[in-house]
């Protein structure tokens, strides 16, 4: 018995220093609430969640999310459609003024939101790339959604910013001092993502919601992207197919319900699930709509002189230009719910829709001389504004007075989406004569954005653009 | 493979648990054998004078060569002849020689011998040691500190107590976790500089635990659901002798909590009641006073007053005056405290059964309060040959705290003109007309939302120990916690102007913390000759998991069903998530004792921790301890009667921080705000590792008179390195920057000061008094390529982390009568390159006085704490639409009074510039007991052994220039921070 009595402290040491043994110990498992990257990859249901946060995230991110600092916001103000209330807010009167500080905090935030994008999308496709377990038409419907958002987020950078960094991978240890590939690199690697994406993106919506990239996502963008690049060809070839789906696509009647939530209109939409709180609609009816109480929360409002624009007849004066009368102003009135807790979500934050294919394929016909064919174009836009026909008042315009219609249209059909009047001014060369002659401040080199001084100082190899 | 080594554990754990039980066994049979004396046996107890059970006194019978132990109640047995005399002897108390003169049964008080107090056990976390043979720096506050104390965490209790010991209150708010900092900031990341706390040997979590009510700043304190009077000691380790042990967690310094035991007989009860309040009220500008000033503003500015400028003066009642002040924090609250405990036990075994109940008000308008109930039990056994012991501690606490879940009320609404109208209808309902007409919202918008949090916490610990031959004990310890924190935040419809049409919602938080440690450890003891030597190897394991989830409800009916999940119309912004935490380590630590006289402490410890990537998971850290008490050489002479000690002592040794967010280095997905989304959220590096403090330690210990004045003063340098900070990246990587350790140092050295004197030790009348003070300085030695980093505009090399960044002051614009500040770089800008002034916000000195005082059965105790530093200025913009100090009227160095624009520009440059910085030392009677004990012959008679009563106050009064609301938070004027209490209570021991 003493004998035994003794032998038991030796053995629980002996056994203590066997657990000790297991250097495993402290490796974990990884945590419920996050994945390594590794693991998503591994099986489909995981990689398609990592495809819809890339969805949700666009309303997330500044530069996509259509709030304060969003290309809509930010654009639109540096054109002639839209303008601050108060000369108060520095940071984007910067914008109005076309006088941007290299470190203003909204181009800051546009910038590195569009980079945080990008970011998600190279490590989706490099997820995609080296994981072996899945299904390889799986893998391409996925990677086709993912090569368009990065070639989406690619082109308003190189819009906004000229020439750009060109990073098509996570590792920051290369990235961080990545210097500025030209905008014809950018264009072509816009393209290649596009093509491929075409051939990879699925027929259709995922569950219907207007909110996933199908194919005809894709063919809608491909049309904008060749109208910037002047290849009138193929915008006009793209646009067609889009136009020719009719049983999917249809100019909505009432202006009223076109930015709901999938209208038929709507080609790519962003939903606004998930801000929860008071903001469970869409940042653009919140940060956009002035309401008639209180006013003073109102950041913008509609420039008087695009309001004096319209004809009176237009509908979509009547229907999308709101007037607030304590502030004596107008405002942009296309989504109709400013806050509200209520589900469902009714309205979604419109990206691409299909009154902008006719009127880039008009703009495509008549730079190819095909008149008549852009006439057709312009005039459903026209129809459906509540305008007489061009065909029955003014079937022989000229050319260059065609395209001049046509300008207009799209000022008064895309106001405050996407900084398309920004981007058409840029594009046709119009800026300095548009925006130079109401503005002293205007010099040629405002129409790029500086590239962030923040960004400079952590990467020495970034260049400044000219005038900053 | 993994699920194998996790049964393994398990089995083994069992296997443990289950050997020791046969040892106990095994020792229960032997203790049967006869004694080979033939002899009486004569028992008894030995008590303190305040009849506490003594454990471990040795008892001598004089002039023969055995004696005994008393066991953990205090009791003994010993055989002798009745004419023997018995010496009754224990560390830091008087000995004692009794003639039997017949007796069997001898009870026996100790009287505590102040002046050798440094002699008295101080636990060091894996061992103990005394104050005259410690090689490191170890603070201790005791039981008698910290019971009377009307606090809610224990560690409130420690203000000004201890040297090097920084802390300050977490607010206003009961539960609000106070900062604490044990010798000043090691880490440039604000979450990294926590202390490790460990509850009778289970280290908790200190991180203050989330919370979406009033306490959503400060957080919740951990600590809050233990029983400050169940404590009976909180020491502090600081230096890397004591705290290299702890290895990757010593880094901040460790907080130990031993609770009491069962070592005395009896009943203890104690009950205190009283209120708090405010401490302070800012002398603010009376009705007629601020219309003055905001009329002459708007004639300065040669402006007209308007309804939209200067609704005060044209729209609202010039003749209303509500003292906002005291209509939204005046309130008292009332706070209560029980607690009961029961001790016990026989020969060998003893135990402590405990209780308590807490409450305390808000001083804010509502009915709001707080309530915390507690449970604790205490078992120790030892076996009749005192080689078994077992020693079980389990503490539980649960509370409740009700708060106003209004972030609106916050203390800037007491600046709101003195003027303007009432919050309330008539009918109790909130005032939106009269608000709404100056284009306000009325300021108590959310005066309805309540919070509600419920916590519960469980720390239990087991330690078995085996003296396996003597000198060799095996221990093993148990411990397991469980923390779960319950919020509910109502916020009805009715808090919010219909104007908005709001809906009723609720927002729901829920955390869980949960941890488990084995710790097996292995000391061997030896005296050869001289030499004494005590060894130490042990091993840890541990494991935590945590565990959120928060959602809210929207749209519920009524209010009334407000967080009845199935009444919301909708259940949005759901989040959860969990984590885990392993932790693997080794330590070991050699006590070498020559003679008394040279000491050597060296301490290791291995550490795993699963919070590193895989490349660098395990890491060492030691440290080495030195000792020389020169008063016992020979050449020192018999000790002097001036100088009757001196000790030399000194450290230097490594700890590390491995505060850092779990599975940091992992590539990591999360979920998206929106459902069933995930994204990516940071840049992953594999490589990252802890954070290394190298410290530094000298001192020097004196005694004086016998040992009456005690003198300790202490030198430390402390130098946090490998930083684990953001390594700032442009943003074209997809993100700003990647958790990276960079070469970046943080450098703390100080000289703290300890004295503790007896100035009168009569028998009727005693007094003694404690001195600590502290010299720290903080200095940010080295960061590359700072201006890059996300820390450019806060932290500058060579000056300390906590400062701030100023412009230069230039007078008064004659031609605006505006302040105006220097451009510094001349670019017609003012930005933070114009901040070339840095203003160091630490602590210059700070200490405690605390004198205690006995005479005959009164008992006087009163801490004055005090603190030199520098604060920034009460608001001190006059003219615009709100109150100011009425003290500002009579100065004349400031600004003419303007509500313009401009005015506002340059005060908000002003207050960053030099000019708004003042003196905001202060010095706080922190705590005040005057107690009385009822005499021997009533107590006697009612069957009682102690009756106390007592009247205690806590930061009773403040003599401060500072004009802020508590200097306390020097940099923030407008702070509630301590709050006033005055309690009285009764103590009665059984």
């Amino acid at each position: 018995m003493k004998s035994l009595k003794h032998t038991y402290p030796y053995i629980i040491l002996i056994l203590s220093l066997f657990i000790y043994s297991c250097e495993d110990f402290v490796d974990l498992d990884p945590p419920s609430d996050q994945l390594i990257g590794e693991e998503v990859f591994k099986n489909q249901a995981t990689v398609e969640s990592a495809l819809i946060g890339i969805y949700h995230q666009l309303f997330q991110l500044d530069y996509s999310g259509g709030g304060r600092s969003s290309i809509a916001t930010l654009a639109g103000i540096s054109a002639d459609n839209i303008q601050n209330i108060s000369s108060g807010n520095i940071s984007r009167m910067q914008f109005q003024e076309h006088e941007i500080d290299p470190d203003n905090v909204d181009n800051l935030n546009t910038w590195s939101s569009a980079y945080n994008m990008v970011y998600a999308t190279n490590s989706f496709l490099e997820g995609l790339e080296n994981t072996e377990n899945l299904d390889q038409e799986f893998k391409q419907q996925m990677a086709g959604q993912v090569l368009f958002v990065r070639a989406f987020t690619y082109f308003f950078l190189v819009n906004l910013y000229g020439d750009v960094p060109l990073v098509l991978s996570t590792d920051y240890r290369a990235n961080q001092l990545a210097s500025r590939s030209s905008q014809n690199a950018v264009y072509d690697q816009i393209l290649a993502d596009l093509v491929l994406a075409l051939e990879q993106a699925p027929q259709e919506y995922i569950n219907g919601e207007r909110i996933s990239v199908n194919r005809q996502v894709v063919r809608a963008f491909l049309s904008r992207v060749y109208l910037y690049m002047e290849n009138w060809q193929e915008a006009e070839k793209y646009s067609t197919q889009v136009i020719n789906d009719t049983g999917n696509y249809q100019l909505m009647e009432d202006l009223n319900q076109v930015f709901l939530a999938n209208s038929l209109e709507a080609i790519w939409q962003i939903s606004p699930i998930g801000a929860g709180g008071l903001a469970t609609q869409t940042n653009e009816g919140n940060f956009l709509i002035i309401d008639p109480i209180f006013s003073f929360f109102a950041a913008v409002k509609l420039e008087e002189t695009f309001v004096s624009e319209f004809d009176t007849i237009d509908k979509r004066l009547q229907n999308w230009v709101g007037y607030n009368e304590s502030l004596d102003a107008h405002y942009v009135h296309k989504y109709k719910i400013r806050l509200s807790n209520v589900f469902p979500i009714l309205e979604y934050s419109m990206v691409l829709r299909l009154s902008e294919q006719y009127l880039i394929r008009a703009e495509a016909r008549a730079r190819q001389g095909d008149l008549t064919g852009a006439i057709e174009d312009i005039d459903k836009i026209r129809t459906r504004a509540g305008l007489e026909l061009l065909a029955d008042i003014n079937p022989d315009l000229s050319q260059e007075e065609l395209l001049t219609e046509i300008l207009s249209q799209r000022r008064k059909e895309l106001f405050a989406e996407w900084g398309h009047r920004w981007f058409d001014l840029k594009r046709l060369g119009l800026a300095n004569q548009v925006l130079g002659g109401n503005d002293p401040l205007w010099e040629d080199t405002d129409i790029f954005y500086p590239i962030p001084e923040d960004e400079r100082k952590k990467n020495p190899n970034l260049t400044q653009n000219e005038g900053y | 493979m993994k699920k194998f080594y996790r049964r393994g554990m398990l089995l083994i754990m069992f296997l443990l648990a289950m050997a020791f039980l046969v040892l106990l066994a095994l020792n229960e049979a032997q203790a049967a054998t006869p004694s080979p004396f033939y002899q009486q046996e004569i028992s008894g107890t030995v008590t303190t004078t305040n009849g506490e059970h003594l454990l471990g006194v040795s008892i001598l019978v004089k002039n023969k060569q055995y004696g005994t132990t008393t066991g953990s109640s205090g009791q003994y047995s010993i055989r002798a002849n009745l004419q023997d005399t018995l010496v009754f002897s224990s560390i830091g108390y008087k000995t004692q020689e009794i003639a039997l003169h017949g007796r069997t049964v001898l009870d026996v008080f100790l009287e505590e011998d102040i002046a050798a107090l440094k002699n008295i056990e101080i636990n060091a976390g894996y061992y103990s040691t005394t104050a005259r043979e410690s090689t490191g720096n170890i603070s201790r506050v005791t039981a008698e500190e910290i019971k009377y104390q009307p606090v809610i965490s224990p560690l409130q209790a420690l203000q000004g107590r201890m040297a090097g010991v920084e802390i300050t209150s977490g607010g206003a708010n009961p539960g609000g976790a106070p900062t604490i900092r044990i010798r000043g900031t090691n880490s440039l990341r604000r979450e990294g500089n926590y202390p490790l706390y460990i509850i009778d040997g289970v280290p908790i979590s200190s991180v203050p635990v989330e919370s979406n009510s009033a306490l959503s700043g400060p957080g919740i304190d951990p600590l809050n659901n233990l029983n400050p009077a169940n404590i009976k000691s909180i020491e502090v380790l600081k230096d890397a002798d004591a705290t290299a042990i702890y290895g990757s967690r010593g880094a901040n310094g460790v907080v130990l909590i031993s609770t009491k035991q069962g070592n005395r007989k009896g009943l203890e009860a104690s009950i205190y009641t009283g209120t708090s309040s405010l401490s302070k009220k800012l002398d603010l500008l009376s009705t007629q006073e601020y219309l003055r000033v905001r009329r002459e503003a708007f004639q300065n500015d040669g402006v007209e007053p308007n309804n939209f400028n200067a609704y005060d003066l044209v729209l609202w009642d010039q003749n209303r005056n509500t003292d906002w002040q005291e209509f939204f924090f005046g309130g008292k609250a009332e706070v209560t405290n029980a607690s009961l405990a029961f001790s016990g036990g026989e020969k060998n075994t003893s135990y402590r059964i405990g209780g308590s109940w807490f409450s305390q008000g808000t001083i804010y308008p509502g009915d709001y309060d707080y309530h915390k109930g507690t449970g604790n039990v205490a078992l120790n056994h030892t076996s009749e040959d005192n080689r078994f012991e077992i020693n079980l501690n389990a503490n539980y606490g649960i509370d409740r705290n009700n708060l106003t879940g209004n972030s609106g009320l916050n203390i800037t609404t007491i600046l709101l003109p003195p003027n303007a109208p009432s919050v309330f209808n008539p009918d109790g309902a909130l005032n939106w007309e009269d608000w709404s007409e100056a284009g306000l919202t009325n300021p108590l918008e959310g005066y309805f939302n309540t919070t509600s949090t419920q916590t519960k916490n469980l720390n239990a610990n087991l330690l078995l120990s085996y003296e396996i031959v003597t000198g060799l004990r095996l221990k093993s310890s148990f411990g397991y916690a469980d923390f779960t924190s319950d919020e509910l935040w109502k916020l009805p419809a009715q808090s919010y102007n219909p104007a908005f049409s709001p809906v009723n919602n609720s927002s729901h938080l829920s955390t869980n913390r949960s941890s488990w440690i084995v710790e097996p450890q292995l000391t061997y003891d030896h005296s050869f000759e001289r030499l004494e030597t005590n060894i130490l190897l042990g091993g840890t394991w541990q494991k935590n998991q945590s565990a959120r989830s928060s959602f809210q409800g929207s749209g519920y009916a009524s209010e009334s069903l407000i967080g009845n999940l199935g009444s919301a119309v909708s259940i949005i912004n759901a989040s959860s998530g969990e984590t885990e935490y392993k932790y693997a380590a080794i330590f070991s630590r050699i006590g070498l004792n020559w003679d008394e006289k040279y000491f050597l402490n060296l301490t290791g410890r291995r550490d795993g921790s699963s919070r590193f990537g895989p490349n660098n998971r395990f890491a060492s850290f030691g440290a080495i301890g030195a000792a020389w008490i020169i008063s016992k050489e020979s050449f020192f002479g018999n000790s002097t009667d001036f100088l009757s000690f001196a000790k030399l002592r000194g450290s230097y040794g490594s700890t590390g921080n491995d505060q850092i967010g779990d599975y940091g280095y992992l590539d990591a997905y999360q979920a998206t705000t929106g459902p069933g989304g995930l994204y990516p959220t940071a840049l992953a590096n594999p490589d990252y590792s802890w954070e290394v403090n190298k410290k530094l330690e000298a001192a020097v210990a004196l005694g004086f008179f016998r040992d009456r004045v005690n003198l300790g003063v202490s030198w430390y340098r402390n130098k946090s390195s490998n930083q684990l900070v953001g390594y700032s990246l442009p943003y074209l990587t997809g993100f700003s920057s990647v958790q990276a350790n960079l070469p970046a140092t943080v450098q703390n050295k100080g000289i703290e000061i300890e004295l503790a004197t007896i100035n009168v030790d009569k028998e009727r009348f005693q007094w003694r008094t404690n001195l600590n003070l502290s010299f720290p300085k903080n200095e940010l030695l080295s960061y590359p390529d700072i201006d890059q980093s996300s820390y450019a505009n806060t932290y500058r090399v060579g000056q300390p982390l906590n400062i701030a960044l100023l412009f230069k002051f230039d007078g008064l614009d004659p031609e605006t009568g505006l302040y105006s500040v220097s451009d510094a770089n001349g670019d017609e800008k003012l930005d933070f390159e114009d901040r070339i002034l840095i203003k160091n916000l630490n602590r210059e000195f700070f200490g405690g006085l605390n004198n205690s005082l006995r005479y005959g059965n009164f008992s006087l105790d009163f801490l004055l704490q005090f603190v030199k530093q520098e604060g920034i200025l009460s608001n001190f913009q006059a003219g615009t639409n709100s109150n100011i100090l009425s003290s500002i009227l009579g100065k004349s160095d400031l600004q003419r009074y303007s509500a313009s624009y401009q005015g506002s520009i340059a005060y908000q440059n002003v207050l960053n510039s030099d000019f708004a910085y003042t003196d905001a030392k202060f010095l706080r009677l922190k705590t005040l007991s005057l107690g009385y004990d009822f005499p021997q012959n009533w107590v006697k008679r009612l069957h009682a052994k102690q009756i106390r009563i007592f009247l205690h106050g806590q930061n009773l009064l403040t003599w401060t220039p500072y004009e802020g609301l508590d200097p306390e938070s020097p940099t923030s004027p407008l702070s509630l921070g301590n709050l006033r209490s005055i309690t009285t209570g009764l103590q009665f021991n059984f």
